[in-house]
């Protein structure tokens, strides 16, 4: 059910092939940073590893929420828009102070959490679907609330976006200690536990008497939450709320990484290491054809054939 | 044990309940914003830079006459005058732009009939049908797209009611389906900026671009104009790095903190509009670079980019100018009075730098 269940004492082809579906991704990882350190000019330096780590933590945060309503064998479409409504909501709050309007965004990532949840756990409506008519409504909601792009001037989100204790970014931190506690809530806790089973299974779910409803919706409610946070960091970042165009194509970045990371679209499997793995695996990719000043589509393609070869790799995995 | 079926469309009830009305106390008016002491002049309030034309209307260039297009002379101040406009007033262009229709719609006495098609263009197409059933006597379009507006001019030409489209063009013959096109000459913004560029660098060292949206015509000629400008007059300077910003600030932020790390010793920095740049300067902020240490030159004008000359971040803007109204409506009167106009009008776009900067800051939009 999760990774610790490793095939052992198998021929050795299909051990190897386990062994790449497993490992591919952090092989990726590696052959890009080798390529870069050989290749790209000024890469090894603290200050270009802080500068990537920044740009990644948007997008791992709300992976980590995909992650998790992937693993119920569902999809969170309404996390880019989710975002949009965090940034509107956090400058017309902030009057209250920084943490105020943090607190008021995040709160309404899970309330658009809620909304999802109950369509799907309640009303029966197909992930896809739901989270579709709240992707649609909650960028609207986002744009009637904030019309256009407004400057942020408070210092401590300032700080926030900016920056770092012992040389670490906060985003990083910020971004690390929410990959370890998804991880933690995945592979420890009993509500981790259920969601992979809902995943599994759902009919074998509710038949063995899991509050299969309640748990959707928790589930929910964690990726809208988590979306609202990268929200409220990418904000403090660009020190501005820019609901118009901020977290547009979100969702499909970070189903990207989910999938490459090698959680499998089939439920059942949350892979915590892997998605931390694919956005840095994508990020590493735009950064390198960035660095090297290739073509913007090429970034589109690399990305394409990095898809193919994930999904080329779990195709044994989906076959149960 | 096991909660009963009541007991969770309970919980579900209260749930959705509980959501619904936190949703409803986020959207009710406790909103309290970093400066609600409205600090922000409105459009109505800005000091209008009026409009001049770059290329005169009737002295150069095909002319068209109401004669020629057929219909009759009329006054345009009894006349109602119906304005569609194309995107979502989201940015500080189209707001800038519905403004300025609507001031001088006020300024002029004239009746003024306006449509937002919200970026969709079917909704454009049947929102120009509506301006017309709800008779208007002229129209003035933002057209979202090129093509498609077919059955919109074959309405308007059995009523013989004359089109102005203002920033972009239509694909479809001047004077016959339409009146006249106003807009900016985006080659010509690419070459300004290149001349501002070659001014702050000196003409030597390199230079990074920051691409808008790919496939988009603004994109491409801002490109043309000042890469064949820098490869003119200023062969020491080279292009060394171009990648899309997507007319975003997010964008441009994060690629130019790659550009910065991967070429520290880069001298300038073309962003095709405003955003970008001003993306670029939270970018070079964040290297701990000072201002000035790399030439930024943007386009557009807005008043955020005009801010970052005076704060010495930005070398120049080149301005796209969005304010069409007093053009357009003297375009309608000449044309309604029986006299000539031109074909294709210019618009003429201002630039901000270190020596116009702080005076003309109201201006910017």
């Amino acid at each position: 059910m999760t990774e610790l269940t490793l095939g052992r004492g198998t021929p050795d082809r299909a051990r190897l092939l386990r062994l790449l579906q497993d490992y591919g991704v952090y092989t990726g990882v590696l052959v890009l940073l080798l390529f870069n350190f050989a290749f790209t000019p000024h890469f090894v330096s603290a200050e270009n590893f802080r500068t990537q780590a920044v740009q990644v933590a948007p997008v791992l945060i709300v992976a980590l929420g995909m992650a998790l309503a992937i693993g119920t064998e569902g999809v969170d479409l309404s996390v880019g828009s989710v975002m949009a409504l965090a940034t509107s909501l956090l400058s017309l709050y902030l009057g209250y102070g920084p943490w105020t309007a943090a607190l008021v965004a995040v709160l309404a990532g899970a309330v658009v959490g809620v909304a999802n949840g109950a369509l799907i756990a309640f009303v029966g409506v197909q992930p896809i679907v739901a989270t579709l008519a709240l992707m649609v409504a909650g960028r609207g909601l986002a744009l009637v609330l904030l019309p256009q792009l407004k400057d942020v001037h408070d210092p401590d989100l300032a700080a926030l976006g900016s920056g770092a204790v012992l040389g670490v970014p906060y985003l990083a931190l910020i971004a690390a200690l929410l990959a370890v506690l998804t991880a933690f809530v995945v592979r420890r806790t009993t509500f981790g536990r259920q969601a992979l089973a809902i995943g599994d299974s759902r009919p074998a779910a509710r038949l063995a008497g899991l509050p299969v409803r309640r748990v959707l919706v928790l589930v929910y409610v964690c990726s809208g939450a988590l979306a609202a946070i990268a929200g409220v960091l990418a904000t403090a970042r660009l020190a501005a709320s820019d609901p118009t165009s901020l977290g547009s194509l979100m969702e499909l970045s970070a189903i990207t990484a989910v999938v490459v990371g090698g959680t499998p679209l089939s439920g059942g499997r949350v892979r915590v290491g892997g998605t931390v793995a694919g956005a840095t695996l994508i990020q590493l990719l735009t950064t390198t054809l960035i660095k090297h000043d290739l073509p913007p589509s090429w970034t589109q393609i690399a990305q394409a054939v990095v898809i193919v070869l994930a999904v080329y790799a779990a195709r044994e995995r989906g076959r149960r | 044990m096991k909660p009963t079926a009541l007991v969770r469309r309970t919980t579900a009830r209260t749930l959705l309940a509980a959501g619904l009305m936190s949703s409803l106390a986020l959207a009710t008016g406790c909103t309290k914003s970093e400066d609600d002491s409205g600090s922000k002049p409105s459009a109505s309030k800005q000091d209008d830079a009026g409009q001049v034309v770059a290329s005169p209307g009737t002295a150069s260039g095909p002319t068209c006459t109401i004669d020629a297009y057929g219909g009759q002379k009329t006054d345009l101040r009894t006349a109602t005058v119906g304005f569609s406009q194309s995107e979502k007033e989201a940015n500080p262009f189209r707001i800038a732009e519905t403004a300025s229709i609507r001031a001088e719609a006020k300024a002029e006495g004239v009746k003024l009939l306006t449509a937002n098609a919200q970026s969709q263009f079917s909704k454009q197409i049947s929102d120009v049908q509506d301006l017309i059933a709800k008779g208007a006597d002229l129209l003035v379009i933002a057209p979202l797209n090129s093509d498609g507006w077919e059955p919109v001019l074959r309405t308007a030409a059995a009523r013989h009611i004359p089109i102005v489209t203002i920033d972009r063009k239509i694909n479809a013959t001047a004077c016959k389906d339409y009146v006249s096109f106003i807009g900016s000459d985006f080659v010509e913004q690419g070459k300004r900026a290149a001349d501002r560029m070659i001014e702050a660098t000196g003409g030597k060292g390199e230079v990074a671009v920051l691409l808008g949206a790919a496939g988009n015509n603004v994109t491409t000629e801002r490109t043309k104009g000042f890469e064949d400008r820098i490869k003119e007059k200023a062969p020491g300077l080279r292009i060394v790095f171009r990648q899309t910003g997507e007319f975003a600030r997010e964008k441009g932020q994060s690629v130019t903190e790659n550009l910065i790390q991967s070429k520290p010793g880069i001298t300038g920095i073309y962003a095709e509009n405003d955003e970008m740049g001003l993306g670029a300067v939270n970018a070079l902020k964040g290297a701990g670079k000072k201002p000035g240490d790399v030439k930024i030159v943007t386009i557009d004008g807005t008043r955020n980019a005009v801010q970052g000359i005076v704060d010495g971040w930005i070398s120049a803007v080149i301005e796209s100018n969005p304010r069409f109204g007093p053009l357009a409506f003297r375009t309608l009167d000449t044309f309604t009075k029986g006299e000539k106009v031109g074909q294709d009008i210019v618009i003429k776009d201002s630039a901000y730098d270190k020596g116009n900067a702080q005076t003309d800051l109201g201006k910017a939009y």
